[in-house]
């Protein structure tokens, strides 16, 4: 039952879906509108995996968004890198400072650790505006290459749509994975009780920092696919509203779900396009969403739907069983 | 039912615990407790509320640092090391109020349990390779061994929450077990139990000693701690009161007199 | 010389306005074990809604000053039964999600009603600004001290001396052992998000006259005094006043010496540096102190 198992057939049907989508598709509007929800769904992939599976908040994730963006900009366009080397640099220096500001914040409780990310979250978009001889300052950095591979340029269109799609996918993957297997139960046992995970030989603050830093890992790879498909960084895009949304995507998406960070993603990115007024009330829309969904559905639309149908079920005398891994 | 005398003479203490004392701010939980327990033996601790009977255990498993005094596992000092670390020196516990992992279901709470006899990280998660599938598929035997060692493989797919107090303790009991501890730390496991199933517990702590791992318990329910425990340590207001074998705790004035108009 | 004095007055001005909205954070702390994000929002829509009281509705400013704390009061109430009362499994994180989603619903409400535009008012009293050893001192300074003083007193008087207060005391420390000897603590919650509420709201109202009031002041100032109050030991009063004073005029030295456009990054540095070094603060938490 291997091949035919529900989880290969998800991830099949969605890879064909991508496929169909990318090929028919000619208008070049919505295909980036596309993409963008892709880049979306890899920064709530990301903060789901703290958020929704170890449990701990970050409220300034748009810094490890921007810094991979603005790291793989410096290097490309003041120091000539090639973007595919610039990435493992952005990476891997994101990866450096969530450790660096992970280790002390996660040892304490939620709060703390809330208004230190939030507080973070300032510190690195005062640095983008303020850094100007490095960053272009508030007007931002202009002339960031595109992507090529294999000779092909992949500029905006049909070619990073399937990039990025492709990375989603395999981000996809490898959380499933993570999930599933022993590191991904402990990440849950800390949410679920954190003194019993540790008594039970979890080393809570590694795991914690370790999952922090995944998920600052995945905002960079976002900003970087972000940075060279507009070839425009500007610190706006990166602020607190940005941080904020990515929580309530990963928040109404469901937040241990790993499918529901796509549909948070999609969600969040569409409603301003099919809302024209959006705009003036995304604030208020994005307050309401936190907190309806907080107070009513904590688990999220996915989850929430689902302890519905769950309990409808189970009221309606079928047994018991759930089905979690 | 257990049998005291099959104890080896003159083998070392597996635990120790010396002189030790634990306040917060101005209250003290425990003074200058010393008590030691053999290898292979099933230990009481009972007292009246208050006594600071899960204080002491929170200072064995780390969860407290104690404010005075040591406690040695085979002649090491462990006061004051993290928690986690103590699981891979051999401690285990249950909680009062049964702190399960309880989004997961019974078989996924068993193999947290497991978590340091398993290495697998996130590469290793990421990437499968053989090892970490071989692990995972020998980690899920050993669990399902451990569920009908206590007789809910029947459950193992239930979400934890949802199972009814008594397999609730039973359960915390496997995935402590599933650390392959030396020490088991057992805080009020009948708590909550009716008559039938405190038996199976009785039953199950038996098996348990059988299997080399020594037992620590707190409890309140005086006919099973007599039933099964080879020593008991009295504690009354944060001091050793009594200890002794069940028969001497039962005839000891001064804990008769701890007791009445307590409970 | 003189160049300090200035930057120590305008250092221990922005530095009360902290202490106050600190003194906000630590109540409400103290007696619900809850941290609200949406505090500075409440700075904000005191500043405002005096704003169009005052200036717009041409009320007296004693009337503009108190209806703005009574509003922003009922806003801080209607949060806590509206929303944080039937969070039914109180896990930190869904909290935290909701006082930020309460806070950037109202910075939306904020910005739809007052527009995206900076409002100003005129300060309480017409006096030119005073001259003090060569330096500066504006007379919204000397309200602004004068407020939070009187606030500083009047809480430490309740606390000590009503029954009330010391039944808020009583709560925070145990709140079943409260509740057992008959203290209502659903009241003293909505009684505790009042006056943190009313605090916040004073420090919007008594700041409007020398900032640029929008609908987005409040993120800014809640998070510094979010900063005093850690600086000064989360749980302690006094040590919200002396991290909100503290915290204004190492700000306003900062400013001075170094670079005015890295202002707010100094706050967050602090913070950052207070949680990682020592989480508890100059006066510490272990203990929950009070006036």
């Amino acid at each position: 039952m291997k091949l035919l198992n529900p989880s290969r057939l998800l991830h099949a049907t969605f890879a064909l879906a991508i496929l169909l989508t990318g090929t028919v598709l000619s208008n070049p509007y919505d295909l980036q509108l596309l993409t963008f929800i892709g880049i979306y769904t890899l920064l709530a992939l990301g903060l789901n995996m703290l958020m929704g599976y170890a449990g701990q908040i970050s409220l300034g994730h748009a810094a490890f968004y921007g810094l991979g963006a603005y790291t793989s900009g410096v290097l490309t366009v003041h120091w000539g890198w090639s973007p595919w080397a610039a990435l493992p640099a952005a990476l891997a220096l994101t990866a450096l400072v969530a450790f660096l500001v992970g280790l002390p914040t996660l040892k304490l409780s939620g709060y703390y650790l809330g208004m230190g990310t939030l507080g973070f979250g300032i510190i690195v978009h005062v640095l983008f505006r303020e850094w100007s001889s490095l960053t272009g300052g508030a007007s931002g950095m202009v002339g960031i290459p595109p992507l090529e591979a294999g000779g092909i340029v992949l500029s905006g269109g049909r070619g990073y749509f399937f990039l990025v799609w492709l990375v989603v996918m395999g981000a996809f993957v490898a959380c499933e994975r993570i999930v599933g297997s022993r590191v991904g139960r402990a990440l849950r046992a800390i949410h679920d009780g954190e003194h019993a995970a540790a008594a039970m030989g979890v080393d809570t603050s590694r795991l914690k920092v370790s999952v922090f830093v995944l998920s600052a890992v995945f905002a960079a790879l976002a900003g970087f696919l972000y940075a060279h498909l507009v070839s425009f960084v500007s610190p706006e895009s990166f602020g607190f509203m940005v941080s904020i949304k990515v929580v309530a995507m990963v928040v109404i998406g469901g937040m241990a779900t790993i499918w529901g960070a796509l549909l948070g993603a999609s969600l969040l990115t569409l409603l301003p396009e099919w809302l024209h007024v959006f705009s003036d009330y995304e604030m208020i829309i994005y307050g309401l969403i936190l907190m309806v969904v907080m107070i009513f559905l904590p688990r999220g639309l996915t989850r929430g739907l689902l302890d519905i149908y769950e309990r409808a079920k189970r009221s309606s005398g079928t047994s018991s069983a759930s089905s979690e891994s | 039912m257990s049998a005291p005398n099959d104890l080896p003479e003159r083998l070392p203490p597996l635990l120790k615990v010396e002189s030790v004392s634990k306040s917060f701010g101005g209250i003290q939980a425990l003074y200058e407790v010393s008590f030691q327990v053999e290898p292979g033996a099933i230990h009481a601790v009972i007292g009246p509320n208050g006594a600071g009977k899960t204080t002491l255990f929170n200072c064995i498993t780390g969860a407290y640092v104690p404010s005075g005094g040591r406690i040695l596992l085979d002649g090491e000092a462990i006061q004051g090391r993290p928690v986690h670390k103590l699981v891979e020196r051999g401690i285990a516990r249950t909680f009062q109020n049964v702190a399960l992992f309880e989004s997961m279901t019974v078989l996924e709470n068993v193999l947290v349990g497991q978590h340091v006899r398993t290495r697998c990280g996130f590469l290793g998660a990421v990437f499968q390779w053989p090892g970490v599938r071989r692990e995972e598929r020998e980690a899920r035997e050993s669990a399902m061994e451990l569920l009908r060692f206590t007789g809910l493989e029947d459950r193992a797919r239930l979400r934890s929450g949802d199972l009814p107090l008594g397999w609730q303790r039973f359960l915390e009991i496997a995935r402590a077990l599933a650390a392959r501890p030396r020490l088991l730390l057992l805080d009020e496991p009948a708590a909550g139990l009716n008559g039938a199933e405190t038996e199976q517990l009785a039953d199950l702590m038996e098996r348990i000693r059988q299997r080399d791992v020594t037992l620590l318990l707190v409890e309140h329910d005086m006919s099973l701690t007599m039933e099964v425990s080879d020593r008991i340590l009295v504690l009354d207001q944060g001091k050793k009161l009594a200890e002794g074998t069940p028969r001497e705790i039962q005839s000891d004035e001064a804990v008769m007199a701890a007791y009445l108009g307590t409970e | 010389m003189q160049e300090l004095l200035q930057y120590l007055f305008s250092g221990v001005t922005s530095g009360a306005i902290y202490a106050v909205i600190a003194l906000g954070f630590t109540m409400l702390y103290n007696a619900t074990e809850l941290i609200n994000f949406a505090q500075g929002e409440l700075v904000m829509l005191g500043a405002l809604t005096l704003v169009s009281l005052w200036a717009g509705l041409q009320l007296p400013l004693p009337a503009a000053f108190v209806l703005a704390v009574a509003a922003v009061c009922g806003v801080g109430l209607l949060l806590e039964l509206l929303a944080l009362r039937n969070v039914r499994k109180p896990h930190p994180i869904l909290l935290v999600l909701i006082t930020v989603g309460a806070s950037i619903f109202l910075r939306g409400v904020a910005m739809v009603i007052w527009g995206k535009d900076a409002h100003g008012v005129p300060p309480f009293s017409d006096h030119p600004p005073l001259e003090v050893g060569g330096a500066t001192l504006l007379p919204q300074s000397l309200w602004i001290l004068g407020i939070v003083l009187l606030i500083v007193l009047s809480l430490q008087f309740f606390y000590k001396r009503t029954l009330t207060g010391k039944a808020m005391q009583a709560t925070a420390i145990n709140r079943r052992g409260a509740w057992l000897l008959g203290i209502p603590a659903e009241r003293m919650v909505l009684l505790a998000f009042a006056i943190s509420a009313a605090m916040g709201a004073v420090g919007g109202v008594i700041i409007a006259p020398i900032t640029m009031c929008s609908y987005d002041m409040g993120t800014l100032l809640g998070l510094k005094g979010f900063c005093a109050a850690m600086l000064g030991g989360l749980g302690s009063s006094w040590g919200a006043v002396l991290g909100g004073l503290l915290l204004g005029v190492l700000e306003a030295l900062g400013v001075g010496f170094i670079s005015s456009s890295l202002k707010d990054a100094i706050a967050f540095l602090l913070l950052l540096l207070i949680l990682y070094v020592r989480p508890s603060g100059i006066f510490g938490s272990g203990a929950v102190h009070r006036f």
